[in-house]
């Protein structure tokens, strides 16, 4: 039986079992009361039949290679088997590229057909015993709970118990890829401060991570000074907040307080396509667009700008986060009482002197909280300084310098050197480390701002 | 009494001299608003219209009439018609002896490396395949639209500049006299680029595509989507109905939280960490990619799957558990139908995003030089944004404006996407 | 609504099918390694795809001491089969091979690479001696006066290497110490300087390990700025910056020969005819080496060893000729050719 066969009759007998259970339950309430509404009877049945069925097809597909391999592995030659293990996958792989019928080297070795046909042979087996192990399984079981149904059983409770603890379950996830993504890059990070002092790192003033790869290697000393490259984060970070800041301001406040309902229906789709841009193509314009003409514009007005200028950069970078801080300003705007607006309109204030005498005074906290969440986004981001800014982690506040940042530096060491004992390699999952610090402590803190405010006003 | 009456004139007076400046600085302020809004209009404009302007030409490309005589005598010199030696054929030869027709004064070295290159590298190739599916083409004359070479095709498209000195541009002037010949007797068109959309990437220009590609992404977004789409829904579902009020719960927000801020490139470590070098997972597999993408897209479908949630009205709720309905089953057949399109539209936006990341996906090694098409999630292969990156990177003139039209396509599959999305809405949007 | 959400569900699980049905064995090559042998290895993987039944290659570019490191991991199919060089692989690394159970290695010799030092074409074209890349790059460079002792390099500009040089900052853009690249121009440019002072080349007989650190090591305080494996993006930046030099293999100088232009070493010009004649003395050779425990298991190697070897590719009037590859002198490359059909491996350094 095939698995896409053996797929469908579960499917099949999976519908099959509920409308079984479900009759079963339709029949008793002739003769009985039941204390659950007979679909729930049929969800019992399934749940019955699909949880060993589900069970084996994920052990199968765990464990139903290697188990092969194996199998096989002990059926070759005692000359192949005399091999080293790594010599063997080889020669496995030979057996299998045979078995899936996939063209082969051509040079093959004495048993080879043999192995191929093992190899099917032994995975068709295991296939076949999961397929009817767990058919029978999923039979008896499901057999065992229909003879079980009866007016008392208490269905309903069971399929409701088995259902919230899957969503339980659901929500943890979201704890297990927190804990992963802290794990993975603690643990290499940790590797990394075993070899760079955690100082040297933190407060060095030199980034030049070059490691001789081999010993007879001259020249090279590493050094993991990361201050250059926290500066150029923060200067990028900067310019691109210069921009939005203002920009996604206004933008929010005359989209609230004076734009006509017509303006607003354009405007607000406009700011969601600029949100929806992929930051790799924000990274193309950058890079092909607008940083030569700041290099030409500079040249005119005497100017030696670079083209890898964190200026360029940081202006994309500050279009792009335009969308968010006008968004969450909004957002903290629209929230301000409307009896503030009237108290000041009714002393004889102006719109203007309403909006920043009382709007935005009062709105503050909001939007500096706005504020950070656009920072942690614009020193989180990759793609645009990855395509547009440099490499030289030179320290430098001159936004017509080219400057580097974290992420770039991330994507160079972990990009085609795929060595992992070396600090060079180890060095991006410390920056990693502190990226996921910075951006953390930024996020939290403005969401305890965003949302201690909202508390002040609803 | 004529005191405060002269104070009221007095405070009027100022007020009324305050006031021009007071409305000044309210049509500043306006103005202020409306520039930053055009700030961003005008933009969108340069943005597109620089985008458009770089990529269009891309959709074409430039092509010369061809007859090419398939001489049995360099085919297969044997009559054996076996496929391991036509393999192995000289095809390239046939190519340059039918430019040879055209200009038959070409001789020395130089000049025939010249003329074989005005045609794309690719032709011979495109005739081996020709010849191996029909032998009865063998010894035939066939007239054929072949590519014209990337550089030849750029100073058609007017990006080389010929007025500069020859040792300063790409193409010899040779080739410039020779392709204004083959114009003057209109062998050469544009014509529409469909490698752009059937092939996978290559070093030539001319034979480069987004198929390749798409069909990575494609599986990325399948497992991002059956991954997280359940997963969040679910998550959201006990979060909002059912999750107690106790630590534990506020620890799971928190990490929520916190995950939809998490930068995306920090994913990548998490994948290069996690599933490769721990679960040994291959590299460059869509596989990969699609589960760091749905663990970024997770914290997104379950905020908007909240979001969904909380719009039904609680009389919705408080209905279905007056008449006896138990939680699960006011939840289950009441709340969630009713957030159901809210919940895909917000998957779908978190979709369009996954799909338009990249980052994540360089730190995987999704940026390998992959020819082929990936036929199943396990094949090394690109993606639609790495695919740009990757373009945006090469060297060769005619790369610049095939990277226009990936982001072209890959802005349409957005575009799309998010129509969906609100289309979706729409439909089933109910006003309570 | 019931309804559709079965069906939606139905929908999920067939799509998770292909998923169960793929297989685990490898049949496509995999190759990493240098970024200069990168751009021909990938047109030689193209053709090669499109032309036989085989799958195409997958190249990832990791600079040749990468790709020899993860070369030597092991044999087996997590392991590449092929790695390109831009340089010769060392005693240590066949040692460390050999460690790993990596005994036999192909060695293939696919031709000459020129490195060349260049500038953009919106400079003028500069003359340099090897001894003045010398005194440029290096951190400690023989005392001025004579006296045979090394100070720490004071240079600042190309005018205090040489008084007949422009007055223009030190600025080159090189490769990491990971790039063969940037072994080769250590050991041909910056060596060959050093050897033009006699007391540094004495040092060579007592002191070889002194003679090393002081001849191919390059300064880290600032006019060497790394610019990554990715020789592309070092040519962008001499596009962008005039005033900068950038060090880079030949092919690259060609793909972009209407922007950059290299400068005179020794009063000689990198072109073609130059490097391959030998006149232009700062090239090496270019490599890939193969695992032969490999050939016979991944489908497609020998056809693509053929591939690469054939005198289409690599031969006077090969393809990758145009891509700027210096061909081997026919007799070099008939040699290589029958050690790639037979398959001989390398036995040791000679």
């Amino acid at each position: 039986m095939s698995i896409s066969l053996f797929l469908i009759s579960i499917i099949f007998l999976g519908f099959l079992s509920f409308f079984w259970g479900k009759r079963k339950a339709l029949l008793l309430k002739n003769t009985e009361s039941l204390h659950s509404l007979p679909r729930y009877y049929g969800y019992y049945s399934l749940a019955w039949f699909a949880a060993p069925s589900l069970l084996i097809i994920f052990l199968w597909l765990l464990f139903s290679e290697s188990f092969v391999t194996n199998q096989v592995i002990s059926l070759l030659p005692e000359s192949i088997r005399a091999l080293s293990p790594n010599e063997i996958t080889l020669r496995m792989n030979d057996v299998k590229n045979l078995a899936a019928g996939n063209l082969i080297a051509g040079e093959s070795f004495i048993g080879l057909e043999q192995a191929a046909a093992n190899y099917n042979r032994i995975t068709k087996l295991v296939q076949d015993v999961a397929i009817y192990s767990s058919l029978v399984l999923s039979l008896a079981l499901f057999i065992f709970s229909y003879r079980s149904i009866s007016g008392k059983l208490r269905a309903r409770n069971k399929v409701e118990k088995i259902i919230s603890n899957l969503l339980l379950a659901s929500a943890t996830v979201a704890i297990f890829a927190t804990a992963g993504i802290l794990l993975s890059v603690l643990f290499e990070a940790i590797r990394f401060f075993q070899i760079i002092s955690f100082d040297d790192f933190l407060f060095g003033l030199t980034w030049s991570p070059q490691m001789a790869i081999r010993e007879d290697q001259v020249g090279s000393s590493g050094l993991f000074g990361a201050i250059p490259l926290f500066a150029g984060t923060a200067l990028i970070s900067l310019i691109s907040l210069t921009v939005a800041v203002p920009v996604g301001l206004m933008t929010a406040i005359y989209l609230s307080e004076y734009a006509p309902s017509k303006v607003r229906s354009y405007t607000k789709p406009m700011l969601e396509i600029l949100s929806g841009i992929p930051t790799v193509v924000y990274g193309f314009f950058a890079a092909i667009t607008l940083a030569p003409f700041i290099r030409d514009f500079g040249v005119t007005i005497g100017l030696d700008i670079a083209s890898e200028s964190a200026l360029g950069v940081g202006l994309v970078m500050g279009i792009m986060i335009i969308p968010l801080v006008s968004s969450l300003s909004d957002d903290v705007i629209s929230a301000v009482p409307q009896a503030m607006r009237d108290g000041s309109y009714g002393l004889g204030a102006t719109k203007s002197e309403t909006i920043k005498k009382v709007i935005i005074p009062a709105a503050l906290p909001g939007i500096v909280g706005g504020i950070l969440l656009a920072a942690s986004r614009a020193i989180g981001e990759t793609m645009i300084v990855v395509m547009a800014a440099g490499l030289s982690a030179r320290l430098s506040f001159n936004p017509i310098d080219a400057v580097t940042t974290v992420t770039v530096q991330i994507v160079t060491l972990l990009v085609g050197d795929q060595e992992f004992d070396s600090p060079k390699t180890l060095a991006a999952f410390a920056l990693g480390l502190t990226l996921f610090v910075v951006t953390l402590a930024l996020n939290f803190y403005a969401l305890k701002i965003v949302r201690k405010y909202r508390e002040q006003y609803e | 009494m004529s005191n405060t009456l002269q104070e009221t004139q007095d405070i009027s007076e100022i007020v009324n001299r305050g006031l021009k400046k007071r409305y000044r600085s309210e049509f500043m302020f306006r103005f202020y608003g409306v520039v930053s809004i055009l700030f961003a209009v005008v933009f969108l404009l340069v943005f597109f219209s620089s985008i458009i302007s770089k990529g269009y030409s891309a959709f074409t490309q430039g092509e010369l009439n061809m007859k090419i005589y398939l001489n049995e005598e360099v085919i297969d010199p044997d009559r054996l018609r076996d496929e391991e030696e036509i393999r192995y054929a000289n095809f390239d030869k046939l190519v340059l002896d039918s430019l040879k027709t055209y200009f038959p004064e070409v001789s020395s070295r130089k000049e025939r490396k010249e003329l074989k290159s005005l045609v794309s590298s690719g032709t011979s190739l495109r005739l081996q395949s020709m010849v191996l599916n029909d032998y009865s083409l063998i010894g035939q004359e066939i007239d054929i639209w072949v590519r014209l070479d990337s550089d030849i095709d750029m100073y058609l498209k007017g990006n080389i500049d010929v007025s500069l000195d020859e040792s300063q541009r790409r193409i010899s002037d040779n080739q410039v006299r020779w392709v204004q010949e083959l114009q003057e007797q209109n062998l050469i068109s544009q014509n529409f680029n469909s490698t752009l959309f059937t092939a996978g990437d290559s070093r030539e220009p001319e034979l480069a595509g987004v198929l390749g590609a798409l069909v990575g992404s494609f599986f990325m977004l399948i497992i991002t989507f059956i991954v997280a789409f359940p997963l969040g829904v679910a998550a959201a579902i006990y979060l909002e109905e059912f999750a107690p009020k106790n630590r534990f719960i506020d620890f799971v927000e928190v990490n929520i939280n916190n995950l939809a801020a998490v930068p995306s490139i920090i994913y990548g470590l998490l994948g290069l960490a996690v599933f490769i070098n721990f679960f040994g997972m291959p590299r460059s597999a869509p596989l990969v990619g699609g589960l760091v993408l749905a663990l970024m897209t997770f914290p997104v479908i379950i905020i908007a799957s909240r979001a969904a949630l909380q719009s039904v009205p609680p009389s919705i709720t408080d209905a279905a558990l007056g008449v006896g309905a138990s939680k699960i089953q006011t939840v289950f057949d009441h709340v969630f139908p009713l957030a159901l399109p809210g919940m895909l539209t917000g998957s779908i936006i978190g979709m369009a995003r996954a799909l338009g990341e990249s980052a994540p996906l360089l730190m995987i090694g999704m940026v390998a030089f992959v020819v082929d098409v990936p036929t199943s999630p396990l094949d090394s292969s690109a993606a639609l944004p790495v695919q740009v990156y990757l373009w945006a990177d090469a060297p060769e003139r005619g790369f610049v404006e095939r990277t226009s039209a990936a982001i072209l396509v890959l802005l349409f599959f957005l575009l799309l996407m998010n129509s969906t999305a609100i289309w979706l809405r729409n439909k089933f949007e109910t006003k309570w | 609504m019931k309804k559709s959400i079965s069906i939606f569900a139905a929908a999920i699980l067939m799509l998770l099918l292909p998923l169960t049905a793929s297989a685990a064995a490898r049949d496509t090559i995999k190759i990493v390694g240098s970024s200069t042998v990168y751009p021909f290895a990938t047109v030689v993987a193209e053709r090669f795809g499109k032309s036989t039944k085989f799958n195409t290659p997958v190249i990832e570019s990791t600079g040749s001491g990468g790709g020899l490191k993860l070369f030597c991991k092991g044999i087996g199919v997590e392991h590449p089969d092929i790695t390109n060089a831009s340089r010769r692989i060392k005693q240590k690394e066949i040692d460390n091979c050999a460690k790993a159970g990596v005994t036999d290695i192909i060695e293939i010799k696919i031709g000459y690479d020129g490195i060349v030092i260049a500038n953009s074409k919106k400079a003028d074209v500069l003359a340099l001696t090897k001894r003045q890349i010398f005194l440029a790059l290096a951190p400690e460079i023989p005392h001025p006066n004579g006296a045979k002792q090394l100070i720490k390099n004071p240079n600042v500009t190309w005018r205090d290497v040489d008084s007949s040089l422009p007055n223009i900052k030190i600025e080159v853009l090189g490769p990491p110490p990971t790039s063969g690249t940037r072994d080769a121009f250590a050991e041909l440019a910056m060596e060959g300087g050093c050897k033009t002072f006699k007391w540094l080349k004495d040092i060579k007989k007592e002191n070889k390990k002194r003679y090393k650190a002081i001849c191919r090591s390059v300064r880290e305080d600032g006019p060497y700025i790394e610019a990554g494996e990715n020789d592309n993006l070092i040519v962008q930046k001499l596009n962008a910056n005039p005033k900068a030099l950038g060090v880079f293999g030949y092919s690259f100088l060609v793909e972009n020969s209407d922007s950059i232009q290299g400068s005179f070493v020794d009063g000689v010009l990198p072109t073609f005819e130059n490097i391959a004649q030998g006149d232009y003395k700062v090239s090496r050779p270019l490599y890939f080496y193969v695992k032969k425990a490999h050939i016979g298991t991944i489908p497609g190697m020998k056809e693509f060893l053929r591939e690469f070897t054939a005198d289409k590719t690599i031969g006077q009037d090969g393809y990758l000729t145009d891509k700027g590859l210096i061909p081997m002198p026919s007799g070099e490359y008939s040699q290589f050719r029958s050690a790639a059909r037979k398959l001989s491996t390398l036995s040791g350094l000679n």
